[in-house]
């Protein structure tokens, strides 16, 4: 039970990167973007050539491929979802989910569909208070809480993330306070480009690399995104951690295969019974 | 009249028909104008084009004798043009602190400053300071429109556009931000103001336009307004027996 519980967490913990990217990105722009999976593929698949590839150290290799993964949401963005911005939500959401099959599909032509992993040092686990924990595990728990704590500072302390915040309150109210969009937009791109570049490189090292790797989340991230409240940061987080626990933890009582059904059932019931998540604000149409 | 906003033959609208049809209006340095009118008169439209949220389709929009059309709602507060919506006119989930920093991150104006408010507004907005770390949607309403006013107020801008300030308030605080309205102007702010409650906003103005049907019917002194015997009926665009 403990171990699972321990298990869960690093799940919940690799979630939260992408569910932030998730949550920063509905914040800003107001749709949901099914490419997030893909976006992190393909940035595992960089930072794999860099490491496994080319020899780089996986720190180096991982700072490379979320800093070019920025740029490419920077540019993905000027020329997918840029030219469908007035045509509304449900556009942009269509677009999103065609630019994941193309992402992927790039991805697979790149390397087929055989599992790879990076080139790291296998590390004994270690014991402590009876749960097993590894190497790999560890990294994941430090890093995400790194990821928070510089999200966190840029959100409350920097003049950039209290822009992007305000765009997420009230676009029309930050364009008459001086707050340029497009600049936010391109920051909020390029950040949740950064967030998804390691969040695949966790998933890369918690399994392993493949094509669906980053869609095989794409419906347990949505449910810690929306379960937080959709453009809320602290809900992404506490929403990755409870998905993941419940999502392992559901497996002591129904088979393994089944666990899908957790994020699906508690999207259900969110949206039932707190549309707005657990820190979201409820949507009032301005 | 030194004039510091003047506004040609303005035409804005949504979808294929115009709202406004030609408005005309002059602003004097210092001054405050209210503008009036029956609701769907194009009064929200008018100051949603001055701001840069609406295109104007015709007509010219000149600061200081510097034309604004072409600029963005961001560029033309860094013209000096600040404007208070009607509604949602604060960040309701940053703190009342926060809404005054981001006021001026992005103007330029006030970088390296320490301070949130500069002692003029701080005097303006005493109670401000009190509420700093408190989000501004949970304060009451008249606080809100002081933490709207106070960050249009922030970049220090020439002329300030408010939508119905005293809109959804009780009486004592309309009376409140109406005193408010007029110590602005009294440090060098010129305002035109849209507003419903008519003759609060005039005895504070110096002058009013009276505006029906996206046009203007009326314009005349403030005073000489009040002073009409069936304001309710001017109020209403029924210009023809006032004027």
């Amino acid at each position: 039970m403990l171990q699972t519980t321990f298990n869960g967490v690093v799940t919940g913990v690799i979630m939260t990167l992408p569910a932030l990217a998730i949550t920063l990105l509905f914040g800003v722009l107001k749709f949901p973007n099914f490419a997030v999976g893909a976006m992190m593929t393909v940035a595992a698949y960089l930072a794999f050539a860099l490491n496994a590839q080319l020899g780089w150290p996986l720190l180096a290799a991982t700072a490379a491929a979320a800093l070019a993964m920025g740029a490419l949401c920077i540019g993905i963005d000027h020329l997918t979802f840029k030219p469908l911005r007035e045509r509304g939500p449900i556009t942009l959401m269509v677009a999103s989910l065609g630019l994941g099959l193309i992402l992927e599909n790039i991805a697979r032509f790149a390397y087929g569909n055989s599992a790879r992993s990076f080139d790291i040092e296998l590390a004994r686990p270690f014991r402590f208070a009876d749960v097993r924990m590894n190497h790999e595990q560890m990294i994941t728990i430090a890093v995400s809480a790194a990821a928070m704590l510089a999200m966190w500072l840029l959100l409350t302390r920097m003049a950039m993330g209290r822009a992007m915040r305000a765009v997420a309150d009230n676009p029309s109210l930050a364009l008459v306070r001086g707050i340029e969009s497009p600049r936010v937009i391109r920051w909020t791109w390029f950040i949740a480009g950064v967030l998804l570049a390691v969040g695949g490189v966790l998933i890369g090292m918690d399994r392993a690399l493949e094509p669906p790797m980053g869609s095989n989340y794409l419906i347990s991230v949505f449910a810690a995104a929306i379960l937080g409240g959709l453009g809320s940061p602290l809900g992404a987080f506490a929403g990755a951690l409870v998905i993941g626990v419940v999502s392992e933890l559901s497996t002591l009582a129904v088979a393994p295969n089944y666990r899908i059904g957790v994020p699906l059932l508690a999207i259900a019931v969110i949206l039932v019974f707190r549309p707005q998540g657990l820190f979201g604000q409820p949507y009032i149409r301005k | 009249m030194n004039t510091i906003l003047k506004v040609t033959g303005l035409h804005a609208g949504y979808g294929a028909g115009d709202i406004l049809k030609g408005v005309d209006v002059e602003l004097a340095r210092g001054s405050i104008l209210t503008v009036i009118g029956p609701n769907g008169s194009g009064k929200s439209t008018l100051v949603k084009t001055l701001a840069g949220l609406l295109p104007a389709r015709q007509g010219s929009i000149e600061l200081e004798e510097r034309p604004l059309n072409a600029l963005d709602a961001p560029q033309r507060v860094l013209a000096g043009m600040a404007y208070v919506p009607q509604e949602y006119n604060v960040f309701r989930n940053l703190t009342v602190l926060e809404n005054l920093k981001i006021a001026r991150e992005f103007m330029g104006a006030g970088r390296g400053e320490k301070r949130a408010l500069d002692p003029e507004l701080e005097e303006l907005f005493p109670e401000l300071p009190k509420h700093y770390r408190i989000a501004a949607g949970n304060l009451s309403g008249g606080q809100r429109q002081m933490l709207a006013f106070a960050c249009a107020l922030a970049v220090r801008p020439k002329v300030l556009i408010l939508d119905e300030p005293s809109a959804g308030l009780s009486p004592i605080l309309m009376t409140e931000v109406f005193n408010k309205v007029a110590r602005v102007n009294k440090i060098g702010v010129s305002v035109l103001m849209v507003e419903q409650n008519a003759i609060d906003a005039l005895r504070i103005s110096h002058s009013c336009i009276v505006l029906a049907g996206g046009r203007v019917r009326a314009c005349a002194p403030a005073d000489d307004v009040l002073g009409m015997k069936d304001l309710n009926s001017l109020y209403l665009g029924n210009v023809a027996n006032h004027f």
